[in-house]
């Protein structure tokens, strides 16, 4: 039964791209356009979002480009709603078919180890482990008393931003959350989350973490302060989502640029002074490799601090 | 900067057919900083499915073991304490039990002692009071032998001084009363 939803839960996914092949016209691969005169900026289509991707092909230059689909717009109330793929909503769908598809084994290893009673080995194990770090040490302290509901939103928040990033290092790949558009989701998402939890658990005092009224203060400071505060509050709840999106957005970006740029410094210098460039891409590749893991671990420690913060306000 | 911009231009025309390569669209090209709204909606529509898709039938499942895990760890170690509660007490027991059992030997091997003592002494002093019977009947067998020898003696001195002065008298003297005379001569002598 849990296989069948499974299976139903990743042909939406697959299918939802599908209509990509069914409109036909906009979606060919075909060779890169060869010789482009004089230099090129490799680095902007790179890190920005396209309609276009890049899968490896076995002849030189060993990929193709392929045009994905233009959909017609919805349009919702005045909204212009535009749903066709681009390059980074083909790696949201990729990221979450491999999270998914890997959780799953995972998950299956441990359903099978469970019934013999022991502990999986190997892969399985060291993902357990990962999950358990992140909601023992990182979720559950933060986020306070019963937060065991937060688990899974936390939890798929980390594993989510971590393949999102591991794929934007991967050849052919691009970075989903170096695109501020994302970012900015996930980060709404947070703010969200914590605005939810902040009204369950406070209830009408939820309105102390937007309204400043100090009644510690003279009865004269009391509205004065609350003109002055409030707007504060009210800024400082916004920042931190704000300050999330960016935060992941930028990393992703800058180690891409400077990634690219030791690059493109390799093919600029064309001689044995290559070597320096390329050796600096190299280390500079392997300490986005930490970054990748950071982050997410940054973005699911903040939004547990944030959810544990407005659940602890005025208590 | 013009020149980059009209190669970037190049590029996304050349990239994209779908596009018109008007310079005005060219221009209008994603920038880093642009909002998408469709990407956005995606962004949400494949993180709440994939959540819970995770949640349904990964993290659900390995948090279930997980915590299976770790109840039969608390359980086992639950056990373990209990045995070893339970060793405790009965090694407790067993040494309160050795103990009891020696102090009832020490009581024991007292109680012998004292009565072994007990009776050492009850029966030296019978064996004392037994000897000093015996020697105490001893003399007094003794002295009535020394007596009744005496008497003897006495009754045949008188005997023998009666014959002796009827023979030297010449004639037989009153056997009962000569007898009372010569005796309380002898008692008087006795007496010194």
């Amino acid at each position: 039964m849990t296989l069948r939803s499974l299976v139903a839960t990743l042909a939406l996914l697959v299918f939802a791209a599908a209509p990509a092949h069914a409109a036909g016209a906009g979606s060919a691969c075909h060779l890169p356009e060869a010789g482009h005169e004089g230099k090129v900026d490799i680095i902007t289509p790179h890190i920005t979002n396209g309609d276009h991707i890049e899968i490896p092909y076995w002849k030189f230059p060993f990929f193709l480009e392929c045009t994905l689909p233009k959909w017609a717009p919805l349009h919702v109330g005045s909204l212009e709603l535009d749903l066709s793929p681009t390059k980074h909503v083909v790696m949201l769908w990729l990221g979450a078919v491999l999270l998914l598809g890997g959780m799953v084994l995972v998950g299956r290893a441990h359903a099978r180890a469970m019934a013999r009673g022991a502990a999986p080995r190997g892969g399985p194990n060291a993902i357990e482990a990962m999950i358990l770090y992140i909601r023992n040490e990182v979720i559950l302290p933060n986020v306070g008393h019963h937060g065991e509901g937060f688990v899974p939103y936390l939890l798929t928040a980390f594993f989510f931003i971590l393949t999102l990033n591991l794929l934007g290092l991967v050849p052919f790949g691009s970075t989903a959350t170096g695109n501020i558009s994302v970012t900015a989701t996930l980060a709404l998402l947070t703010f969200l989350t914590v605005e939810v939890a902040g009204l369950r658990a406070n209830g009408v005092g939820y309105l102390n973490t937007m309204f400043y009224w100090n009644n510690e203060l003279p009865v004269v400071m009391r509205p004065l302060m609350f003109l002055i505060m409030s707007p504060v509050e009210m800024i400082g709840k916004l920042t931190k989502p704000f300050a999330l999106a960016i935060r992941l957005f930028a990393n992703m970006t800058a180690g891409h640029i400077v990634v690219l740029a030791l690059m493109g410094l390799i093919f600029e210098f064309a001689g044995p002074a290559s070597a320096a460039p390329l050796l600096m891409s190299v280390v500079i590749m392997v300490l986005e490799l930490f970054v990748a893991f950071l982050q997410a671990f940054i973005f699911t420690l903040l939004s547990s601090v944030f959810i544990g913060q407005i659940r602890e306000a005025h208590h | 900067m013009r020149a980059p911009l009209s190669a970037l231009a190049l590029l996304a025309a050349a990239a994209s057919p779908a596009l018109a390569s008007s310079e005005a669209e060219a221009a209008a090209k994603p920038g880093l900083l642009d909002p998408h709204l469709g990407l956005m909606t995606w962004t949400i529509i494949v993180f709440v499915l994939l959540m819970l898709g995770l949640k349904n039938f990964a993290f659900g499942p390995i948090l279930e073991a997980v915590a299976g895990r770790e109840r039969a760890i608390t359980d086992a170690m639950a056990a373990a304490e209990r045995d070893r509660a339970e060793a405790a007490k009965l090694i407790a027991e067993q040494k309160a039990a050795i103990e009891a059992a020696r102090g009832e030997a020490q009581r024991y091997i007292a109680e012998g002692r004292a009565t072994a003592e007990q009776m050492r002494n009850e029966l030296l002093e019978q064996a004392r009071k037994q000897q000093a019977e015996l020697i105490d009947n001893a003399q007094k067998s003794i002295e009535a032998e020394k007596a009744k020898a005496i008497a003897d003696l006495r009754r045949e001195a008188v005997d023998l001084a009666l014959a002796g002065a009827g023979k030297l008298i010449g004639q037989k003297l009153d056997a009962a009363a000569d007898r009372q005379m010569v005796e309380q001569y002898l008692a008087s002598l006795g007496g010194k």
